[in-house]
């Protein structure tokens, strides 16, 4: 993509998406959602938002200060300051913030909370930005110049951002600052996650510059230009994450580096009708017989599975007592073939623990039952005599079974 | 070495003093080399080297459609190292402490390496954002952990190569030669901008 492309699309994107910008502008942060989340993938590919949470994106610094100056805005006042003086800046917000709080003026707390934030993300991102592009410079170019006078212009350019930079991050007082917001959780996680936990790192830049200084603040040195090539590179992606290079493969001609085979598999058979290896081939041949007569000699014997008979307990179900009941008055039916036996008179005579209803159920089933096997057995209902008239229902108060008698014809 | 050079080149290898040196030394006579470029021209393949000369590989003398499918999967693969492997060369110029990026044959030494990395939090910061990448992704979350992944990775994209297996020192192969004209080919033709001037930072900065 040439540059005018580039350009066309960060304001195409600016344009479109002026809503989401101007949100993150006035609120602070804009949350991802189902439906932004391609547009604010993008912006932030475009650097114009930055991460705010896992799952909230803010302003860039930079074009937070362009449009602060763009609306006059009372922001604006920070750009003529430098990097320390930004730290008593916060401080004065924190202070400011602590008396709205404990005066209880709600909306002033709101503002100066907003404003402690915006302050926090700007001395966040531009120590960040200005540690690792000063290291950079210094990795890369500082001393690789050809006469005393460039170098002596180069060592008060250097030293000079070096020294506001250290004036920067002394005046961060990390304790001191934490236990301002001691009692506001939300401002002292942002204050610890945004700068406090980074300070390490940016120290340990200052003192990465500060060696690299001290080596060549007298001497010239020679940076080779592959260096330079790889520095430079390593920084631009840095800061372009979502860079992608061209697909060079689809261009006409492929740029010769690019020209790589495709690497084979290379396997081998033997040609057993080659008579100069044929006593290798029967060498290797016997080995592997060798191998697999070892290998079945050591083959082991299947073990047998052995067949153990237990002995289990038989268990003798008991019958319950209605199938107890009704086997003998069955039985009393056969004995007495071609009398008929009142179910009811039998109960009343023998079976005292099964209620009427449920023995005069039993005695039906069973007759049912027996029924599908022969028909042998005769019964009769008798009924209560009905008084509702009409209603189609039988009330049985009892059942008279009779066995038949035996007959020359079985029909 | 004829026999184990070719089966080499057709299996993709690049060819270097580091990773076979015999073989190297062997193609730098012109009768050794032509005798391989005319076999590998019965393939359609020549031989090709790098911009330096310090490796050799086998290339397509025509390019046709199904070259050209395995052309795109060597710049694939060659789009995924971008990033990981100018980012481990920027580092291990702050780690070394050296004007000079990696060169075929220099030498680095893990225990060495984690020393420098343990005792700088920048450089143990950076490390850890090597996890952002695919195949450098460690389970041990340590810092002699992610360099183990980063140095295994990179010898198993052919960078590197361990030279000592008891003293952990790994030595660059002349694969980096290929990517450094990789790098310098698409910082020309995509006019990506490294040249960082000293006035342009003091035109945007705020202090």
């Amino acid at each position: 993509m040439s540059q005018a492309q580039g350009l066309e699309r960060l304001f195409k994107a600016l344009a479109n998406h002026s809503d989401l910008i101007a949100q993150a502008y006035y609120e602070g942060v804009v949350y991802k959602d189902s439906k932004n989340q391609r547009a604010l993938n993008q912006l932030k590919q475009l650097k114009v938002l930055v991460n705010h949470s896992i799952d909230g994106y803010r302003i860039s610094g930079r074009l937070g200060q362009f449009v602060d100056s763009a609306l006059s805005s009372d922001r604006l006042r920070r750009l003529d300051t430098d990097l320390a003086s930004w730290v008593d800046t916060l401080e004065q917000q924190i202070l400011m913030y602590q008396d709205a709080w404990d005066e209880n003026r709600i909306e002033d707390a709101e503002n100066y909370s907003a404003e402690i934030e915006r302050v926090i993300f700007d001395l966040s991102d531009n120590l960040e930005e200005n540690t690792s592009y000063l290291l950079m410079l210094i990795n890369s170019r500082f001393a690789n110049v050809r006469t005393l006078a460039e170098k002596k212009k180069q060592n008060v350019f250097y030293i000079s951002r070096v020294e506001l930079l250290v004036q920067a991050i002394s005046s961060l007082r990390p304790e001191y600052l934490l236990e301002m917001v001691d009692e506001h959780p939300a401002l002292y996680a942002l204050l610890e996650e945004q700068l406090m936990r980074l300070l390490p790192i940016y120290h340990q830049r200052l003192q990465d510059i500060l060696d690299k200084l001290k080596t060549f603040l007298f001497e010239l040195r020679k940076i080779e230009e592959r260096a330079q090539l790889v520095q430079g590179f390593a920084f631009f992606l840095r800061q372009n994450p979502g860079y992608e290079m061209q697909d060079w493969s689809e261009q006409d001609t492929i740029p010769e580096q690019w020209n790589q085979i495709k690497p084979l598999q290379l396997t081998l058979s033997a040609d057993t009708q080659h008579y100069a290896v044929e006593g290798e081939l029967i060498a290797i041949v016997q080995k592997l017989r060798v191998d697999s007569e070892a290998l079945l000699n050591k083959k082991r014997k299947p073990k047998i599975n052995k067949i153990e008979t237990v002995e289990r307990e038989i268990q003798v179900m008991e019958l319950p007592l209605y199938r107890k009941w009704l086997r003998r008055y069955f039985l009393l039916l056969e004995q007495q073939a071609g009398q008929g036996i009142s179910a009811v008179s039998f109960q009343q005579k023998y079976v005292q623990d099964i209620d009427p209803a449920l023995w005069l159920g039993c005695v039906l089933n069973e007759w049912l039952r027996q029924q599908q096997r022969h028909s042998k057995i005769k019964m009769e209902f008798i009924q209560f005599a009905s008084h509702a008239a009409f209603t189609g229902n039988k009330k049985v108060k009892d059942i008279v079974l009779c066995w038949r008698e035996e007959t020359n014809n079985p029909t | 070495m004829f026999e184990s050079l070719v089966k080499r080149l057709l299996q993709g290898e690049f060819i270097c003093e580091i990773t076979d040196e015999a073989g190297f030394q062997y193609l730098q006579n012109p009768e050794n080399f032509f005798q391989v470029e005319d076999y590998l021209q019965r393939l359609n393949y020549r031989l090709a080297s790098t911009q330096n000369k310090l490796s050799f590989y086998a290339a397509y003398i025509e390019i046709d459609n199904a070259a050209r499918q395995d052309i795109r999967k060597v710049f694939q693969q060659f789009r995924l190292e971008l990033h990981p492997v100018v980012e481990w060369l920027d580092m291990m110029m702050a780690c070394l402490k050296q004007d000079a990026v990696l060169s075929p044959g220099d030498t680095l030494a893990f225990s060495s390496l984690l020393q420098v990395i343990e005792n700088n939090q920048a450089l143990a910061d950076r490390l850890q954002a090597f996890a952002k990448f695919k195949d450098f992704t460690s389970n041990e979350d340590s810092v002699k952990g992610r360099l183990e992944k980063l140095l295994s990775t990179l010898q198993k994209w052919g960078y590197l190569q361990l030279a000592n297996r008891d003293t952990l020192i790994y030595q660059v192969t002349g694969k980096l030669d290929y990517f450094y004209q990789s790098l310098q080919f698409i910082q020309e033709h995509e006019e990506i901008p490294v040249e960082q001037g000293e006035e342009e930072i003091a035109q945007e900065t705020l202090f």
